[in-house]
Formats: C-alpha cells, sequence, structure tokens
C-alpha cells in the first residue's frame, strides 16, 4: 500500500483507499463472527458441552444468526436516556477500535500504514473507546450502567500504564516504534523473538492486554453477577452488537499486536521453515493467542475492582519498569538487540 | 459547588447474583455499601397456611417446593414429625433409603451451591462441572422416585418406593467417581490465586455473632463450631456412621466454601458405609394406620439440611390436618446477618458474601 | 502462580473428553419407568370413588360420575374426568391412592402450550393419552383395603 500514500490524493486513490478499508473491514468481520464462534465452542467443550451446533453445519452459522436477530431488533432508547450521546456511544467505541487496525503488518509488504510511531498510533486509538464506554454508561441513566461505566474507565486507564511501558524494553531493544521493523528485529530462531529475553514485559503485557480488552478474569465493567451487564444493560439490538464488535475487534487487534511484538510475528520459529508464507505462521501465532484469552476465560474468576488496581499499580507497573532496566543492562552489558 | 449523593441501588428481584427473587436495597458510597435492606416475600406461597387444610400426606409435596435444591430433607422433617408424635416404628430398610437419599441430596445441594457460587465470582466452567455431576444425582433419584427435583418420595412411616434393581450399584459407583472428581474440582478452583484473593478474610464473623443471629449449617460450622444435629442429636441412623464434621476457623467466605466442600466428601463417607450396610432385603413402609391423625399435642423435630438446620413444629388436635404447623427454616435465619455483614462492603463482596451464606429463595419465602 | 496453572490444566483437560449434551428434542428423553408424567385415564376401570380427586394437594382434578347407563348392572360409572395441568403438580398421589388403577402415570412429559386453557386437558384427550404408560405402580401408600 506504500504506494498510495506517495501519491496524491485524487478520487481514484481516494475510491483504493475505501476499498482497501473495506477488505479490512471484511476480514474483520470475518475474524469477529469466528471468534464469537469458536469462543462458544472452546469454552462448551471445556464444559463437558457441545457449543453453537443448530444453525448451519456444526452450527457455524449460528453468530450470522445472532447478529441477524441483533440487526433486526427494535431499537430501543430509553426514556430518561442523554439521547445524543446513547447514540454516539456504540459509534465512538467502534471506529477507535477498527482506525487502529490500519497500522498492523501481516506480512512483510501487507500493510495499510507504515507508520513510525506504530505503537502509540494504537495506544492513542484505543483510549478513545474508553470514552465511549464511560459515555454509554452515563447516557444510559441506569445504575448499573454507570457503575459499569465508571469502573471501566479506572481500569483501562491504570491498565494503559504497565501496556505501554511494558513495550518499552522492545522499543530499546529494536530501537523503534515501527512494529514493521519490531517484527524484522527478530528474525532468525524462535530464540531471537521478544518474548525470551522480554519475559517479564510479555507476562505483564499479557495481563495488561487482558485488562484492556475487559476480558475474564478483568471484565469488571461488564460483570453479569454484579452489575447485571454493565455499561450495556441498556443497550440492545444494533447498537449492542456495535459494542461487541468493538470488543471483539480489540481482542483481534492485541492478539495482532502480541504476536508482532514478542511472538516474532511473521517469522517461522526455524529459519529452515521459510518455505511456508509468513502469513501462515502470522495466522498460527495469532491463534495461539486468542486462544490462550478463550481458555484463560474459561478457567478463572474474576477480580475484584481494588485488586484490580491495586495489581496494575503495585505489581504490574513496577514489574515493567523493572523491565525497562533490566533491558537497559542488557543492552548495555550484553549487546542485546540491534 | 460539588455535592456527594448516595446512590440507592436496587439489587433485584431480577439480578442474576439474587439466587432467585431476592431483593436488596443497598445505598452506596461510591461502590462502597452504607446501608442494607434485604427485601423478601416474593416467592411467599403460604405453605404453613396451606397446610392447615391439607392432610399430612398432602402437605409433603408441598414441602419439596420449599429448600427446592433439598426436597429429600424436607421430606423427611415433615415425615419425622409426625412418626414421632404418632410412634411409629420404620423398617430399617427405609431408614436406610432416607439415609442414602439425604446424603445424595446434600452432595447434590452443596454442588449447586459451588457452581453458582464460582458463578457469582465470575468463574464460568465450575458451574457445569457441578450441574454434571449434579445431573448424576438427579438421574439416580428419578430412577428412584420418577421426578428429577420434586421427589415427594418419603411418606409416614417409610418411603414410597423401594430400591429398583441395580440400583444400590449405581449409588456406589457413583460415590466412587464423585470422590475424583471432588479432587479436580479443588485443582480446578480452590487454589486458584484470583479466587483466593476474592474469598478470604472476607463477610467475616466469629462464633458468638453467629449463634447470636441464630445461623446454623455451614455458617455456624465456619466460625469453629462444631454443631452438626447428624452428630449432636443423632435422628435417622446417622449414630451408626462413622463421619467427621468439618470446621472452619475464621469464619470469612472461604472457610464457609472449604467446610461444604470438605461436607461433601464427609457425605460421601457415610455412603460408602450405608451402602455397605444396606439391608439386602426387607420392608420400605412401617405399620401405619390408614387415617393418619396424630393425637392431640405438639412436637418440634429438627435436622441437618444442607442449609442448616430445618426445624418441624406442629401443633395437632387429633385430626387429619395439623392445627397449626411451621417450618424453622435455615435459609430464612441465616440471612438475617446480611445486612451486620455487608455494610462497609464494596458492591463486588455483596455478590461474595451472599452467594457465601447459601439461601434458597423458596425456604426463605416459603 | 500454581493454582492457575491447575485450573488451566483441568479446562484444557476436558476439552476433550466426551460431552455430556443431551440431544434432546432430536432424540427423545427415555425417562426411567418411575418417572411421573401427564396422567393416562382408563374410563372403564373408574369406579367413581373419588379418591384422587380427594388427595389431590392442588385440587386439580374435577370429576363427575352418573348412574351405570346398563341397567344390569349397579353403580356409578364416570362421566366427566379433567385434570388442571396449570396447577397439577404431578406428585403422583392420585395414582398412589387409586385402587383400580384407572388412572396411571406415563412417561410422557411435554406439556408446553401456547395457550393456558390447553392445560385443561378432560377425559378423551387423558385417555388418548396412552403411550409409555407406567408399568410399575407400586401404590404402597395407599390407604390398604379401598374398593377392590
Amino acid at each position: 500500500m506504500q504506494w498510495l500514500w506517495d501519491q496524491p490524493l485524487s478520487w481514484m486513490n481516494a475510491a483504493w483507499f475505501t476499498l482497501g478499508a473495506l477488505c479490512v473491514l471484511g476480514i474483520v468481520i470475518f475474524f469477529v463472527t469466528y471468534a464469537i464462534y469458536f469462543e462458544r465452542k472452546i469454552i462448551g467443550w471445556m464444559q463437558f458441552r457441545k457449543g453453537p451446533n443448530r444453525v448451519g453445519p456444526f452450527g457455524l452459522l449460528q453468530t450470522v444468526a445472532d447478529v441477524a436477530k441483533l440487526l433486526l431488533k427494535e431499537d430501543t432508547i430509553p426514556a430518561k436516556a442523554d439521547k445524543a450521546l446513547f447514540i454516539m456511544a456504540p459509534a465512538l467505541a467502534f471506529i477507535p477500535s477498527f482506525a487502529a487496525l490500519a497500522i498492523i503488518p501481516y506480512g512483510m509488504n501487507l500493510q495499510f500504514a507504515d507508520v513510525n510511531v506504530g505503537f502509540l498510533y494504537y495506544v492513542a486509538l484505543s483510549g478513545v473507546t474508553t470514552i465511549a464506554i464511560v459515555t454509554a454508561g452515563w447516557a444510559s441513566n441506569n445504575k448499573y450502567a454507570l457503575l459499569g461505566g465508571m469502573r471501566s474507565a479506572a481500569q483501562m486507564i491504570s491498565y494503559e500504564v504497565p501496556l505501554v511501558i511494558s513495550v518499552v524494553g522492545v522499543a530499546m531493544m529494536t530501537g523503534s516504534l515501527n512494529l514493521r521493523e519490531i517484527v524484522l528485529a527478530q528474525e532468525g530462531y524462535f530464540w531471537n523473538w521478544n518474548f525470551l529475553p522480554q519475559i517479564i514485559g510479555f507476562v505483564v503485557f499479557l495481563v495488561s492486554a487482558l485488562a484492556e480488552l475487559n476480558r475474564t478474569p478483568f471484565d469488571l465493567p461488564e460483570a453479569e453477577s454484579e452489575l447485571v451487564a454493565g455499561y450495556h444493560t441498556e443497550y440492545s439490538g444494533f447498537r449492542f452488537a456495535f459494542f461487541m464488535l468493538a470488543e471483539y475487534v480489540y481482542l483481534y487487534a492485541i492478539a495482532c499486536l502480541t504476536t508482532i511484538l514478542f511472538l516474532g510475528g511473521w517469522n517461522p520459529p526455524l529459519p529452515q521453515l521459510a518455505f511456508i508464507p509468513g502469513i501462515v505462521w502470522f495466522i498460527l501465532k495469532f491463534l495461539a493467542v486468542v486462544f490462550f484469552v478463550f481458555w484463560v476465560r474459561a478457567t478463572f474468576p474474576r477480580l475484584r475492582v481494588d485488586q484490580l488496581m491495586g495489581l496494575a499499580w503495585k505489581a504490574l507497573l513496577p514489574l515493567a519498569m523493572l523491565n525497562i532496566f533490566i533491558t537497559a543492562a542488557g543492552i548495555h552489558w550484553f549487546g542485546w538487540g540491534g | 459547588m460539588i455535592r456527594t449523593e448516595e446512590l440507592l441501588l436496587n439489587v433485584g428481584p431480577q439480578h442474576p447474583s439474587t439466587h432467585g427473587v431476592l431483593r436488596v436495597v443497598v445505598k452506596l458510597d461510591g461502590e462502597i455499601i452504607t446501608h442494607v435492606e434485604p427485601v423478601i416475600g416474593y416467592l411467599h406461597r403460604g405453605t404453613e397456611k396451606l397446610a392447615e387444610s391439607l392432610n399430612y400426606t398432602q402437605i409433603i409435596p408441598y414441602t419439596d417446593r420449599m429448600d427446592y435444591l433439598s426436597a429429600m430433607t424436607n421430606n423427611y422433617v415433615l415425615c419425622y414429625a409426625v412418626e414421632k408424635m404418632m410412634g411409629i416404628e420404620v423398617p430399617e430398610r427405609a431408614e436406610f433409603l432416607r439415609l442414602i437419599v439425604m446424603e445424595l441430596q446434600r452432595i447434590a445441594s452443596h454442588l449447586v451451591w459451588w457452581g453458582t457460587y464460582l458463578l457469582d465470582i465470575g468463574a464460568l466452567s465450575p458451574f457445569l462441572f457441578a450441574f454434571n455431576d449434579r445431573e448424576r444425582i438427579l438421574q439416580l433419584f428419578n430412577e428412584l422416585c420418577g421426578a428429577r427435583l420434586t421427589y415427594n418420595y418419603m411418606r409416614v412411616g417409610g418411603v414410597k418406593w423401594d430400591a429398583p434393581e441395580g440400583w444400590i450399584d449405581k449409588v456406589k459407583a457413583f460415590v466412587k467417581d464423585m470422590k475424583s472428581r471432588l479432587d479436580e474440582y479443588h485443582n480446578l478452583v480452590s487454589g486458584n490465586e484470583i479466587f483466593l484473593a476474592r474469598v478470604k478474610g472476607i463477610g467475616a464473623y466469629d462464633a458468638e455473632t453467629a449463634i447470636q443471629y441464630g445461623l446454623s449449617g455451614a455458617n455456624l460450622r465456619c466460625t469453629g463450631v462444631k454443631w452438626d444435629l447428624r452428630k449432636n442429636e443423632p435422628y435417622c441412623i446417622y449414630d451408626r456412621f462413622d463421619f467427621d464434621i468439618p470446621v472452619g476457623q475464621n469464619g470469612d467466605c472461604y472457610d464457609r466454601y472449604y467446610v461444604r466442600t470438605e461436607e461433601i466428601r464427609q457425605s460421601l463417607r457415610i455412603l460408602e458405609q450405608a451402602l455397605e450396610q444396606f439391608p439386602p432385603e426387607g420392608e420400605t413402609m412401617g405399620k401405619v394406620p390408614r387415617a393418619i391423625r396424630p393425637p392431640a399435642g405438639e412436637v418440634y423435630v429438627r435436622i441437618e439440611s444442607p442449609r442448616g438446620e430445618i426445624g418441624c413444629y406442629i401443633v395437632s388436635k387429633g385430626k387429619a390436618e395439623p392445627y397449626r404447623l411451621k417450618f424453622r427454616r435455615p435459609s430464612f435465619v441465616n440471612l438475617q446477618i446480611l445486612p451486620k455483614l455487608l455494610v462497609g462492603e464494596s458492591m463486588t463482596n455483596l455478590v461474595t458474601i451472599l452467594g457465601g451464606i447459601d439461601i434458597v429463595l423458596g425456604e426463605v419465602d416459603c | 502462580m500454581i493454582g492457575m496453572m491447575k485450573g488451566l490444566g483441568v479446562t484444557l483437560k476436558t476439552l476433550g473428553t466426551r460431552k455430556s449434551t443431551y440431544k434432546y428434542p432430536d432424540e427423545p428423553i427415555v425417562m426411567p419407568d418411575r418417572f411421573r408424567g401427564i396422567q393416562h385415564f382408563d374410563p372403564d376401570k373408574c369406579i367413581v370413588c373419588f379418591q384422587c380427586a380427594r388427595i389431590c394437594p392442588t385440587q386439580c382434578i374435577t370429576m363427575s360420575g352418573k348412574p351405570n347407563p346398563d341397567p344390569e348392572k349397579k353403580g356409578r360409572v364416570i362421566d366427566t374426568y379433567d385434570i388442571n395441568f396449570e396447577i397439577c403438580i404431578l406428585c403422583d398421589l392420585c395414582t398412589e391412592v387409586c385402587p383400580t388403577e384407572a388412572i396411571v402415570m406415563t412417561n410422557n412429559f411435554e406439556l408446553a402450550a401456547y395457550s393456558r386453557d390447553e392445560l385443561f386437558k378432560d377425559r378423551v384427550w387423558l385417555q388418548e393419552n396412552n403411550t409409555n404408560v407406567r408399568k410399575d405402580n407400586n401404590n404402597i401408600g395407599a390407604p390398604k383395603g379401598g374398593a377392590k
């Protein structure tokens, strides 16, 4: 796509951009459809159940049917809700999640935008979704939604700090925030991937990422046993679908980022296996991360709010800081990284 | 000027974690609870009043619906009270069947508690693990008395059905499997650091408070009081078996969890012995007069249900219907301590503590 | 951390185990013989003794008799017999007291209906509900010495 960026914006180029975006949207929606399907299948299998198996062969069309149902539902807005904000929130949640995908490189030349501060761009955009969730919680005029929204604000802001700092080590080793260069720096055998020298950073990143995604064990904003459905208690139909979509698009983004930052992106684990295209390796690693997220969801209970904050500020943040020092020492004395 | 207000929140009666139709009106300061008021009665059916116009056999199906997770012990407490008034001898085999179904019921009830409690805490899988094994118990009950939840199994003077062929062996097989399943439960949950952080030290009270509030069952034993009617006031044939009363020390949610899971193990122990000694043949119905008319007078009996001490008080005027029937329902009594425990806790702990008390709303409202 | 790992191990192990889902609507669930399902009523056996209506804890059985149309025979025969399944709790007491096994349980349990009226089942419907009739109608708790 790089040649497009270098040309002046014409109608033709704008059409190309739109077409590209629509392609990514198609891929993402396909992913979300089947991520939900596999999440339900895997969690079902882990609980002696079969998971969805009624709609289509093996239940493959279950999510399609669910989405169709959501789209056909009556669009309800609570009488005393703040109408403008209530309508705006789902869009505000989804747009940044989708825009954040622009910077993800799936292969050497398979990337939308090669941004020099790729990771920062992602963090900046994902922060916007927090606002959307607070807005949704506030605008619903529902106490559970409000509590969920406030929790989510506290949680996502707290965890963004260790999330960013845990990646500093990677950035230091690569000397760049450009995602493509980060992957290129991890070429070679699998022990060259960042997850080994950056093991602390990797763990901190994974935990904070789970919290960023609002997924178990950090699913407090929508903790159904306490807050009914959290910030989207009052949402139904396609507005609810947008929140759901945003959530899974972030799952997609975080799984991609984990692959890129720590698992070597499209690099094969052994250079001898390079005959298999890089995109296959990328997808395999990506799916492993997604599976891990589902697996954790099937196993763990939920943290409490105060413990959640404590974990972020008292455990993850110092660990991430420590990681920076270790990385600095590694670069200085052992010649890690480039 | 900035002004803060308390948030009045209605938790329930349609809230996912109130285990039925309990409504808890809480005042929140941020997420901290400052005032609690449980509102009950949404499931009130007037069982005790209805019973006054029903004869004793007809009341038995109504007791099924009080504590619907433990219908067998409810059946038993009513039959036991009437038998005590009339001085009816229950045959040996019937007593064994009663004991076996009551202990199976205790396991089934604790399994439901275990699963739903962890669901409250946010873990999804334990619920289905527990229900998967409870299903086997329900199948056994279904084979025995033709229903999965409302058994209507016991009768004054005995039990309605003898064990079908091969049933005892099936129970034996279940008891054997359940032991290893219980270890797996512990692997899945009990060591999980998140779970421990959620329950340890939460909702603690001491033995004195527990007794003052009239708590019973695991809610009492978690404070270290060794009080189990199966041991302290043996009924049925519990005095013939060897088992321990698990107790906690701190009286917190973790101890209640520990006591209940350990009770499953003890129930399995009782079952093992009972199945070993099960009489190969015999009557399942004692000599009962055609019309059950207890002599004028009153009686109070109490037994250990999975939730605590369930009592039955009958005043008879010598008629086929009781003059007054009163159930001491453990869930109702145990629920009293809720407002005391919740003040100062967060919204999240509300769910942890309420779940830890193990109430069944059918029994609270009766 | 060890506790969490153990938990992850348990769920991973369960991933491959046999599933316990019933194929219910596709394959009917076979209930054990003693299962207490919807009653089957046999008017020919009924002697109109009203025991079932009297023992019913929810008073869901309404019945009436009429003189035997055959003048040679004495006694009464059943005229109407209705069970209101809105309030029937399938407690088995009616079949327990029936001296002639005119009313017996079946293993059928599917009662869902769109309207409450449909749950009011009359004599004809109950008579036609004659599949999966329970074989063992152990009337152990029944009053001894009822009409033979």
